[in-house]
């Protein structure tokens, strides 16, 4: 079975309910806005491939309910994600306080070595914005952490944010492969990363390089 | 000589001496006798003597008639000399007489010539006097004459003067009296002057003249008639209104003005909310004036007489209804954009309207100039070209409707575009504004704003008619045109409700509706017809198990049928017909409209699975809701509940219908989902050994449905009284994934792409296959594991089943039997598969050139099997 794409990354979206998860997937996935809130019951995704370097990327991109009654079931998707958005609203200063709560969860359930981005949603109401993005700059610092306002509704860094987020998981990745000294997998023969986790295998295996 | 012979004989000469001797004397005699006849003849002859004297010529005596006549001479002078001497004395006396009367008559001369002259003298003065006297005479005679032909020319110069000054004053029909009088009487009177000659050859001149003017005049009256007939169509409409019961204002056209509040206008008062006050009656009795006292007709009948008077008629009438008719023609042709604006409706009517009303005055005033079979055929033609207008301008309207809404689809932003109109139109009216309160906001404005100009236009249609009707008009077919407006009308409203139920699908957030609030709770209930007693005495916040576009489009299925309803007030329909057309529209907004509406909502694929599970509940509370629509729709009509159902709502199968898309959906959308995982699946189907354990895709895949059919029915997501349907569904989209996640594994498998196998990929392969059976097995929905879900993979089962426990004796064996293990085990898949690893194995072989033992074995039996199977082949063929 011929494989379409290089890279198959799994992204995570979490933050509080109603700062504009799913608007930003499916501004993402579909590039369209709909102003109606639902909330996100459970867990869904999109897969939207990419390019990068000249590589088909699959994203696999995971989108959790914010609220609290479907933690249970959203924590359970963080081993696997190479990379999570952190999302905050920032007309809200509470989804911004619970930032750390956040990164809190991601420190307990996901794996070490997860790549993370925090992203400051609903930029284009600045006539509400509770959150300035100096505060923003500062929080990610004090994480390490990348940081980016967006704007699902009017299509501001939305696209960037995931390119960002996919490259710096292809970099490390290719730093990986360097570093463990193989060149490329046989032909024929997937090459399986090696990870000091060994749980994590399953997740890390579908990560083939052709 | 003879004679004298015989004498000679006898006696000779004796005898003859004798004889001789008588002769002479004989002839002495006769020559005497001769000579005396011819003097008598001479003496007596008067004329020429010559034959006479021939005849004494030619006789031998001459001489002797000589001495004869001079004989005679001699007598005569003798004669005349006695006579003179006889006479002589009286003579003398004579003479002497004379020279006395010539004395006398010198004397008498003179006398005559003094009195002559006494006489001149005398007469000259009496010859002067004569002639002066002849002289004054004449000019007497004259003067008589004079006067006499100037009484007789004056009056006709008067006639003419006051002919002139008639002519100024443009008073032409005494004028052409006058004109009449003076050709007539006056001017044969006075034929023999030059002046009349000029006059006379005036007059027809004069006549043209005052035919020109009072033509003029006509035209001015048509012009005016022209400008003034909308407003008399909107006073006559107005009568007709208040006849009728009708809102009057209908007929009014709006006034610019009435948007400036301050200050009031007196001729604006009236339709301000404010009581009338006394300067508002006033303009009312302006109002109130009846349409014929707003013009001025005289000009139409003095035309009318002049032209009948100059023996024109016959030309005037036909002049006056063709200029009549094209002003119709002309009232006729409707403004290019006058599907865009009420008022514009409004004025086309006025307009037709007054040209009746006028034609009506005219038919009563005049004789014959317009007549009933006239004014007939003239409705008969203005009603084919109105019913033509109106066709083209709603197709005109449907037109720009339609463009209108594909540009606001783009720009959603425009709508105020004429929303003044709209806002304008609705306070006019009783109350459309049930429209407008829900989406005056939305780009659907302006099919709400065609909707109720169409409603707005049909009042005016309905009030044509009325108006006309009264002045003896057939209103039938306009009515049957408005039947046909009508369907149009409910499809222009249809399409408005798509709108309207796009908007609600697009606003719910399909979840059950929770109310915190009693107030919320009733605003619902008194929304849509639910009745749950557990709910009425549970705790705040109250859950509904619908969400909210269940209430909404309930709603709105009743403002549809309040908007149809609408249409159908005036036309004099009864309670089975209005019933039965609003039926046909409801069922045609549930059918079509809001049918297509579910399904185009529940094909979005944005949709996720649980808010297709909302619809499909939404669905079943919808259909119950149908009942009540009924009960509505004839609350409405008044028509009998009882009475023949003809046309029963067919709400309940279209949203049985609608349910059974939304649970298609919800499958689809879910195998969808799987298959995006399985879109990730690379197998390695050369792997020497499994990895050990299942491909991370389908823990994924696995851990995914997991928690989706958690959130269906472990979560307090639905309302509880739907658990057992919602139950249902997850039941079915389990199994139905459940069988999609084995026909795609089965297919990966069998995949023409691959051609090699390897017993480990078979290992592998069946760690994931075991997966997928963990979790039919782990009862994703509660209480159902009854085992059917894992049956979904008991081909799979079967043929990994074969393959890893090296089977085929048994499969051989068993083959065909019902009571075989591998029963599901076709046969050709079994070949394809034995020989995809018997290739994958020979490849194998090649590469390091292995002489096992194990391996010729393993070779040998599953060439063998090979055999075999093609045998059962043959053997089955």
């Amino acid at each position: 079975m011929a494989k379409t794409y290089d890279y198959l990354f799994k992204l995570l979206l979490i933050g509080d309910s109603a700062v504009g998860k799913t608007c930003i997937l499916f501004r993402f996935s579909e590039d369209a806005f709909n102003s109606t809130f639902i909330s996100t019951i459970g867990i869904d995704f999109k897969i939207r491939t990419i390019e990068l370097d000249g590589k088909k990327i699959k994203l696999q991109i995971w989108d959790t309910a914010g609220q609290e009654r479907f933690r249970t079931i959203t924590t359970a998707y963080y081993r696997g994600a190479m990379g999570i958005m952190l999302v905050y609203d920032i007309t809200n200063e509470k989804s911004f306080d619970n930032i750390r709560t956040w990164i809190r969860n991601i420190e307990e359930h996901a794996s070490k070595d997860v790549e993370k981005m925090m992203l400051g949603n609903k930029c284009d109401l600045t006539d509400r914005r509770q959150v300035s993005k100096d505060r923003g700059e500062q929080l990610a610092i004090e994480h390490g952490i990348k940081f980016m306002e967006t704007s699902a509704k009017a299509s501001i860094n939305v696209e960037e944010a995931f390119f960002t987020l996919a490259r710096d998981i292809k970099s490390k990745m290719d730093r990986k492969i360097d570093s463990s000294g193989q060149v490329s997998g046989k032909q024929g023969g997937g090459y399986q990363l090696k990870n000091e986790n060994s749980q994590k295998k399953s997740f890390w295996k579908s990560c083939t390089l052709l | 000589m003879a004679e004298v012979t015989p004498n000679a004989d006898e006696n000779p000469w004796k005898k003859l001496n004798v004889a001789i001797q008588d002769a002479d004397t004989l002839r002495q005699e006769a020559v005497e006798a001769h000579t005396e006849h011819l003097i008598t003849e001479i003496e007596t002859l008067e004329g020429p003597l010559a034959t006479t004297l021939r005849a004494v010529y030619d006789g031998e005596g001459v001489d002797y008639f000589m001495e004869k006549l001079d004989a005679r001479i001699k007598g005569h002078d003798h004669e005349i000399e006695r006579m003179c001497n006889y006479h002589y004395q009286g003579f003398i006396d004579s003479i002497r007489e004379l020279q006395q009367v010539s004395g006398d008559a010198t004397k008498l001369k003179g006398e005559i010539q003094g009195l002559n002259r006494e006489l001149k003298f005398s007469c000259d003065p009496l010859l002067s006097k004569g002639d002066e006297l002849v002289k004054y005479r004449k000019i007497q005679k004259n003067v008589t004459l004079a006067i006499e032909s100037l009484s007789l020319c004056l009056p006709v110069l008067e006639m003419y003067g006051k002919l002139q000054e008639q002519m100024k004053c443009k008073r032409y029909y005494p004028a052409l009296k006058t004109l009449e009088q003076l050709e007539h009487t006056y001017l044969p009177r006075v034929l023999n002057h030059w002046f009349s000659q000029t006059m006379a050859e005036a007059i027809p001149r004069l006549r043209e003249r005052i035919k020109d003017a009072s033509m003029v005049e006509l035209k001015d009256f048509l012009e005016s008639i022209r400008k003034h007939s909308a407003k008399i169509g909107e006073v006559a409409m107005r009568h007709a209104a208040e006849q009728n019961n009708m809102d009057p204002s209908i007929a009014k056209k709006r006034v610019k003005t009435r948007r400036a509040p301050p200050p009031p206008n007196p001729f604006t008062g009236e339709v301000e909310d404010v009581a009338p006050s006394p300067p508002t009656n006033n303009s009312d009795k302006e109002e109130e004036l009846s349409a014929q006292d707003l013009i001025d007709f005289s000009p139409v009948y003095r035309c009318l007489h002049i032209y009948s008077l100059l023996g024109d008629k016959e030309k005037f009438e036909s002049y006056y209804r063709s200029q009549r008719w094209k002003q119709a023609w002309l009232s006729l042709q409707p403004p290019p954009n006058m599907h865009e604006s009420l008022d514009l409706f409004k004025k086309y009517f006025h307009d037709i309207i007054g040209f009746f009303v006028v034609e009506d005055h005219i038919l009563h005033t005049t004789q014959g100039l317009v007549t009933r079979s006239h004014m007939d055929e003239l409705w008969e033609k203005t009603v084919e070209k109105l019913s033509a207008t109106l066709r083209i301008t709603w197709e005109k309207q449907m037109e720009s409707f339609q463009e209108k809404k594909t540009n606001n689809n783009q720009v959603a932003e425009n709508n105020n575009l004429e929303e003044m109109e709209i806002e304008e139109v609705t306070t006019g009216s009783d109350s459309p504004q049930f429209t407008f309160t829900l989406s005056s906001h939305l780009p659907h404005n302006k099919s709400c704003k065609l909707a109720s100009l169409m409603l707005e236009v049909k009042k005016l249609i309905v009030l044509f008619c009325h108006t006309l009707k009264g002045y003896g008009f057939s209103v039938g077919r306009l009515l049957e045109l408005l039947l046909e407006m009508r369907d149009r009308y409910s499809v222009i409203l249809s399409d408005q409700w798509i709108d309207v139920f796009t908007d609600i699908f697009t606003e719910d957030n399909y979840t059950p509706i929770l109310c915190d609030k009693p107030e919320d709770y009733v605003i619902i209930c008194s929304q849509f017809p639910y009745t749950d007693k557990e709910l009425d005495k549970s705790e705040y916040p109250r859950q509904f198990p619908f969400s909210q576009f269940v209430p909404s489009i309930y709603v709105q299925v009743k403002e549809y049928i309040n908007a149809c309803l609408k249409f159908s007030a005036d036309l004099h329909l009864s309670h089975t017909e209005i019933d039965d057309m609003i039926r046909k529209s409801a069922n045609q907004l549930l059918t079509k409209t809001l049918g297509a509406c579910l399904s185009k909502l529940i094909k979005k694929p944005s949709l996720s699975l649980l808010q297709l599970i909302q619809i499909s509940i939404n669905m079943n509370y919808l259909e119950m809701s149908c009942e009540y629509l009924e009960e509505y729709i004839s609350s409405l009509t008044g028509a009998e509940k009882d009475s023949v159902h003809i046309a029963r709502l067919h709400g309940s199968s279209m949203f049985k219908d609608a349910r059974s898309e939304a649970e298609q959906q919800i499958y689809q959308q879910l195998n969808l989902k799987i298959d995006e995982f399985l879109d990730l699946a690379s197998y390695d189907w050369t792997i020497s050994d499994s990895k050990g354990q299942a491909s991370s895709y389908l823990m994924d895949l696995v851990v995914f449905l997991k928690s989706i059919f958690m959130s269906f029915t472990n979560l307090p997501v639905f309302h509880t009284s739907c658990s057992k349907y919602v139950e249902k569904v997850a039941k079915t989209a389990c199994m139905s994934a459940c069988q999609h996640i084995a026909s795609r594994l089965m297919a990966l498998m069998l995949d023409n792409e691959v051609k090699l196998l390897s017993m480990g990929a078979f290992h592998q392969f069946n760690l994931d296959v075991m997966q997928c059976e963990q979790f039919a097995a782990s009862a994703p929905i509660p209480d159902s594991n009854d085992g059917t879900l894992q049956m979904a993979f008991t081909d799979l089962r079967q043929l990994l089943d074969l393959f890893i426990n090296w089977d085929w004796s048994v499969y051989l064996a068993d083959y065909g039997k019902q009571q075989s293990r591998y029963l599901r085990v076709p046969r050709h898949i079994a070949v394809s598969l034995l020989e995809k690893l018997n290739n994958g194995d020979k490849k194998k072989n090649n590469l390091f050139a292995s002489l096992k033992k194990n391996e010729r074995d393993k070779k040998r039996l599953i060439e063998t099997v090979l055999k075999q199977l093609k045998v059962l082949e043959n053997g089955a063929a």
